[in-house]
């Protein structure tokens, strides 16, 4: 009985919030408080979902994808509602779930206008993105990445400030434009992937079936590398000659949603004009979309491709490290300063997960965490105060300390974690970055550029904190400032809780990482010639047979399913039995020669 | 007396115990800055007192256990103890392990006790305070993360305490932050020593390469396999860049100096070079943290915190930091001739220039802050000279007479009405006899006057760098004398003690003798209360009674068949030492004197060195003489008090060019280009398309049939054409 529920576990984590925001969408609109409460109560029974999925992730499982559920959906296209989770997708759902009960009690006063849409939208944008997380169906991924813009278009659209137009369509239009890019791409590896009849958008056939033609393709490259190669197989030759054009439009789409240098100026307008909630959302979970679309698509499906554009792609991380960092020194508009630090933040996850080492990779991970856990929690710190003081820029603030020794203490300690004080979250994925970038084979000057943001990282954010909180009060307005309520406390303890908590015991998620880790890099360095496809496969459940075949096995089939993984016999869900855990402790050894 | 030393010898609990208990000691000001921090507003001015001073006496009396632990030879004179693991990643793993050895024994003395004595200080100083609870939390939490920085094992650890004292010293230099210009110094503090972490950060993954690159593996052929072997079992046991695996890679390097490095990231560099490299690297780190030229900007303006912080932090422990590394990590200093050369200049020239600054300045803590600069300089050419355990003495001494000095410099203030400026103190000597009395002790101690500690920890660092030799390989494998810096630091140095002993005696002259000034804030200074004077005895006593460790010829062992003369302190870190004195005689770069009898004369010059600077003080400021000679020297003077504008030179050409920089890519490339050109030229270009594109689809039957015909006669010409 109990494997029943823990096979649908990822069910609940998706849907509970769209339950919760059917509910919402029944309750008069005047009634705000059980609006709220409403939402705040859906968002914790998904933190409870979340937390449940993680709790049962098991790190010494063979599988890939845990906690699996698969349905027929469109069969005709080879189309299957398929979800399960690895360890960076499960890692990311749970910072999803931490967060969002948080955004909802940031929010609680911040919107007072259309609050049962604003709360719809919030609810409706959870799925969103926890569906895109879990998604092991490309083609269900794809809906679920499109379908986050609506909302999120929606809170900068209608809840955002002065010109939050703008800031939206910029928003909306800029996502798009890649997207659609991806979608075309998406299409051509399906064609490619499998023969007629076969085809299928299932991550498992799609990647399977880019194998031999991958490993074709790199042995070719490796003996000639810029080309021609003659007698390649249709597949390898389609993926010689459209291969980089795929992989481009794959990467520029997320890049976009990173965003890396220079496509990324739509993120300052929009966490500008965005909500408390928009930002907080925006920050902590959208932005990773970019970084995980990365991890489990682009690099993955080309790895020829990964490895030809590996400096170019690198190149442009380092400079959005040091060029967001330089932007921060350039702003007076506090959010916008936070904004341009994700910019140099999500490039330390970029070049990371470009160095293709254990290190850069896992750091990479842990930092994409990290960066929810900090920048959410200066957003929210910022919503507070401009819910009071209605002013984003520096000049307007000034000795706040004074009459916020509390807020000043907690935003201190996030600017600490930002800066990755060692002791806190950020140190511990910024060394790993790091010391994976130095131990690969990307030129030293880029490692060495992007460690110098370890000073202009302190640099741009202890002058906005001098800016804003020391110095003397100068601003009447700011005189009467009242100190966080109990509620704001509550918010923001949390993140305080998370960033040492993350800083001094990281392994656990460490190592939940690490499972990832170890399949990315080795689907990075596919066709390399010490590669191992075992090691590479993606190994998913069939998927299950039509209900009619069920009730009848002996009937005759008209339509064969399609979409199957060539070698997998349809058959009746087995569930795993639960694997035993190794001992956890094992001897070193010194590994000689 | 035998039985006395045994007694002191014999580890009062089982060493494993205390090992395990370790972490205690990092725990207590920990807790203690929770609950001021916490707590303190609700809990009062006593009960946070109590908590603050308590747990660092807590700390105190541990530390004095595990140093009576480590002085038992069975333990091997260190102890340590792993906690588990912190992170790892693939082949990299950093655990949380904790070790005292006599190094950092002594550190945790240094650390607890001049702490204790700095904490029961501030209970009277801050007395008058409305932010009591924020100092003591600040400062509790300063003493946990310094103590971590000398406890850990391991390089990632150590960076831990390091950041810790930096963020720290960040919220107490700013601590009255309603004042900008505090706000701003903490502010400089902290960004420039970030600068100094950026090159231990890069340092420590250049290490990792190194490390790396000497064991063996799949891949790797290493030249000498047992010892890349120890190294990849330590490395995998302790953590890559613990301590212990970083001494087997010191030991794995000799063999192989002069050959490339066979694999990774750094292939084809020599390992000597790389060596090099890291070390100046960490140099540059050591220099952020312990105010050497080109960072140590910070210092004189982290003057802006409290003085008990000024003690504690920016005297006493905190910036010796530097140092500390440094003999940690001695081992590879001896392997990098031209390394120590180049540390032993920025020492020295460091000390020079700080000296020369502090001879106009008149702010009391000023004056101090650049001698502490002066001073650690000392320091870093002891570490350039090969001298380890000399500029670690020096660091125990200066953390005795400099906390007093400070400390002394706060009672002033705290009788003063808080002026500082010596010109408007004066004669103090007869208001503030306690304060007078410890602060002479300690002036005459950094003066370098016999018998008090400081002479002999700076003529011991002087000697060292006069009687070392330093060779390099050179291309035949011979060894080439390389000691042309450390000559020219010895001789710095030397002109640097002759400073000294001016500056500070200048400084004693003004505030303390004469008459009491007429621009006085007060017209009579009080005496503080006993919490602000019994700190000052004692260490105005330790600053006497350290040079026990300094004096000559009291440990009488045998090197290599010959009987030497050590002094207490270089006998005491022998076991620390082991390994670089065993790479020291291996490779031979650095060559020392052998001391067989005790120097005489080195010491007799270095005491008249002492008594000529402090009687041209003598004569000018408190005889008042030589008033026409002071007003020719008026130029330089302007020029030592504007700091030799160094200050402007960093903000012309380094703040200056990037804020211009950083604004112009702003405005340029983002908005113009990026989102102007490219994002806007975008929908520009869509909207003009389709504007053009209007005009195509205009609903007239007649023009499209026109278009239509004119397009079929066209084909039909284009198809004839190609049949013909």
């Amino acid at each position: 009985m109990n494997e029943l529920y823990e096979s649908r576990i990822l069910n609940l984590v998706i849907w509970s919030p769209m339950l919760f925001a059917l509910l919402v969408a029944f309750l008069p609109k005047g009634e705000k408080g059980q609006i709220r409460t409403a939402t705040f109560v859906g968002m914790l029974v998904n933190l409870w979902a979340c937390a449940w999925a993680w709790s049962r992730f098991e790190l010494h499982n063979a599988d890939e994808f845990q906690l699996e559920y698969r349905m027929r959906w469109i069969d005709a296209a080879g189309i299957s509602y398929h979800v399960g989770v690895d360890g960076l997708a499960i890692a990311l759902v749970l910072l999803t779930g931490v967060l969002a009960p948080l955004v909802v009690l940031a929010s609680w006063t911040y919107v007072d206008e259309r609050v049962k849409e604003f709360h719809i939208a919030l609810l409706v944008l959870q799925t969103a993105m926890l569906g895109a997380l879990c998604s092991v169906d490309t083609l269900l991924f794809y809906v679920f990445f499109e379908a986050m813009l609506i909302p999120m278009y929606l809170l900068i659209g209608v809840w955002g400030a002065e010109e939050r137009q703008m800031a939206a369509m910029k928003f909306f239009l800029y996502t798009l434009v890649g997207s659609l890019l991806m979608l075309v791409a998406l299409l051509g590896v399906y064609f490619i992937a499998a023969p007629a009849g076969q085809r299928s958008f299932d991550y498992a056939t799609l990647y399977n079936g880019l194998m031999a033609a991958n490993r074709e393709l790199s042995a070719c490259l490796a003996n000639n590398p810029t080309g021609p190669c003659e007698g390649l197989s249709g597949p390898a030759q389609a993926l010689f000659t459209w291969g980089p054009w795929m992989f481009l439009a794959f990467s520029l789409a997320f890049a976009i949603k990173v965003p890396m240098w220079p496509v990324h100026t739509w993120l300052p307008d929009a966490h500008v004009q965005a909500p408390v909630a928009g930002s907080m959302v925006l920050a902590g979970v959208m932005l990773k979309m970019g970084t995980f679309g990365f991890w489990r698509f682009a690099i993955p499906l080309f790895p020829t491709a990964a490895r030809q554009y590996q400096h170019l792609l690198a190149l442009l991380a380092v400079i959005g490290i040091v060029y967001g960092a330089f932007m921060c020194l350039a702003q007076r508009d506090i959010k916008k300063l936070i904004a341009y630090s994700s910019v140099s933040h999500l490039g330390y996850c970029m070049l990371g997960m470009l160095a293709f080492t254990a290190e850069g990779a896992t750091g990479s991970a842990y930092q994409m965490l990290n960066h929810g856990v900090s920048t959410g929690a200066l957003f929210m710190l910022f919503g507070f105060l401009y819910e009071r003081r209605h002013a984003r820029l520096m000049s307007d603030y000034g000795g706040i300390a004074k009459v916020m020794p509390v807020f000043t203490a907690f935003f201190v300690i996030v600017t600490f974690s930002s800066i990755a004080v060692p002791g806190t979250n950020g140190f511990v994925g910024e060394f790993l970055v790091l010391l994976g970038s130095f131990k690969s084979n990307l030129p030293l000057a880029y490692s060495v550029a992007a460690t110098t943001c370890v000073v202009f990282g302190a640099a741009y954010m202890l002058w906005m904190v001098q800016k804003v909180f020391f110095g003397k009060l100068v601003h009447q307005d700011n005189l009467g400032l009242s100190d966080l309520n109990r509620r704001e406390t509550l918010a923001a303890l949390p993140f305080i809780a998370l960033i040492v908590l993350m800083g001094l015991k990281p392994q656990p998620i460490l190592d939940v990482l690490e499972t990832s880790t170890t399949r990315y890099l080795a689907r990075a360095g596919y066709g390399t010639p010490d590669s191992n496809d075992d090691a590479v496969r993606v190994k998913v459940q069939p998927l299950p047979r039509p209900a009619l075949v069920e009730l009848a096995p002996g009937a005759p089939v008209g339509l064969e399913p399609v979409g199957q993984v060539a070698n997998a016999q349809p058959q009746p869900r087995i569930l795993r039995p639960r694997t035993p855990v190794p001992s956890a402790v094992q001897p070193i050894h010194p590994v000689m020669p | 007396m035998n039985s006395l030393v045994q007694f002191f010898q014999t580890s009062p609990v089982p060493p494993s115990n205390a090992a395990h208990a370790l972490w205690l000691i990092i725990a207590l000001p920990l807790l203690g800055a929770f609950v001021s921090g916490v707590f303190g507003k609700v809990l009062g001015r006593a009960n946070t007192h109590l908590v603050a001073v308590g747990a660092v006496a807590g700390s105190f009396l541990l530390s004095l256990l595990v140093f009576w632990v480590i002085n038992d030879p069975l333990t091997g004179y260190a102890i340590g103890w792993d906690y588990g693991t912190w992170f790892k990643a693939g082949s990299f793993q950093v655990n949380f392990g904790l070790s005292a050895d006599h190094l950092s024994g002594s550190m945790l003395l240094v650390i607890t006790g001049v702490g204790l004595l700095i904490h029961v200080y501030s209970t009277e100083y801050m007395s008058h305070d409305a932010g009591y609870w924020r100092f003591f939390a600040y400062l509790n939490l300063f003493v946990a993360a310094m103590l971590t920085l000398v406890l850990a094992d391991s390089m990632p650890l150590l960076f831990v305490g390091w950041e810790g004292v930096g963020m720290c010293s960040y919220l107490l230099i700013g601590f009255w932050y309603d004042d900008p210009a505090k706000a701003y110094a903490g502010r400089k503090a902290f960004i420039t020593n970030r600068i100094g972490d950026f090159g231990f950060l890069v340092a420590s993954f250049l290490l990792v390469l190194v490390l790396t690159s000497l064991t063996p593996s799949k891949g790797n052929q290493v030249k000498d396999v047992d010892a890349g072997a120890a190294l990849s079992f330590k490395m995998q046991q302790k953590g890559t860049l613990a301590f212990a695996a970083l001494e087997d890679g010191a030991k794995a390097l000799p063999k192989v100096l002069a050959d490339e490095i066979p694999s990774g990231p750094l292939k084809g560099m020599k390992y000597e070079s790389a060596l090099f490299v890291i070390l100046l690297l960490l140099l540059l780190g050591a220099a952020g943290k312990s105010a050497q030229i080109p960072l140590y900007v910070w210092l004189p303006d982290a003057m802006a915190g409290p003085t008990p912080v000024s003690a504690l932090i920016h005297a006493a422990t905190m910036v010796t930091s530097g140092i500390y590394l440094f003999c940690r990590l001695s081992y590879f200093v001896v392997l990098s001739p031209m390394a120590m050369n180049v540390i032993a200049l920025i020492g020295a020239t460091t000390a020079l220039l700080a000296a020369l600054i502090a001879f106009s300045q008149t702010g009391l803590k000023k004056v101090l802050a650049y001698s502490t600069v002066s001073q650690l300089g000392l320091m870093f050419l002891g570490i350039g000279a090969g001298a380890f355990w000399a500029a670690f003495l020096h660091v125990v001494t200066h953390a005795f007479f400099k906390a007093c000095l400070f400390l002394g410099a706060g009672s002033v203030m705290h009788g003063n009405a808080e002026e500082e400026d010596i010109t408007k103190l004066g004669g103090l000597r007869r208001e503030m006899k306690a304060t007078w009395a410890t602060f002479l002790v300690a002036t005459l101690a950094i003066t370098g006057i016999v018998p008090l500690s400081g002479f002999f920890s700076k003529d011991a660092i002087l000697h060292a760098a006069h009687t070392t030799k330093l060779f390099r390989a050179g291309a035949d494998g011979a060894l080439v004398a390389a000691d042309g810096g450390l000559h020219l630091a010895y001789w710095l140095g030397v002109l640097t003690a002759l400073c000294t002993a001016f500056y500070m005696m200048r400084m004693y002259f003004v505030a303390f003798e004469g008459e009491r000034s007429a621009d006085a804030k007060v017209a009579h200074a009080h005496e503080s209360g006993p919490a602000i004077v019994w700190p000052l005895i004692i260490l105005a006593a330790l600053s006497v009674l350290a040079m026990v460790h300094g004096l000559p010829g009291l440990m009488h062992v045998e090197r290599n068949g010959v009987q030497v003369h050590q002094t207490l302190m270089e006998n005491f870190l022998d076991p620390v030492f082991r390994t670089t004195y065993a790479l020291r005689d291996q490779v031979k770069f650095v060559q020392p004197e052998i001391e067989t009898s005790v120097p005489v004369a080195p010491f007799v010059q270095a005491w008249v060195i002492a008594l000529v600077g402090g009687a041209v003080a003598f004569f000018l400021y408190f005889k008042k003489q030589g008033g026409s000679l002071l007003d020719s020297l008026e130029p330089l003077r302007k020029l030592s008090w504007n700091k030799f504008y160094v200050d402007e030179l960093y903000t012309a050409v380094i703040i200056k060019p990037l804020t211009f920089v950083a604004r112009a890519a702003h405005r340029v490339i983002d908005a113009v280009i990026i989102d102007g050109l490219a994002v806007r030229g975008t929908a520009w270009l869509t909207t003009r398309t389709g504007a053009a594109l209007r005009y195509l689809q205009s609903g007239d039957a007649q023009s499209y049939a026109a278009i239509m015909s004119v397009a079929v006669a066209a084909a039909l010409v284009w198809i004839l054409l190609r049949i013909a």
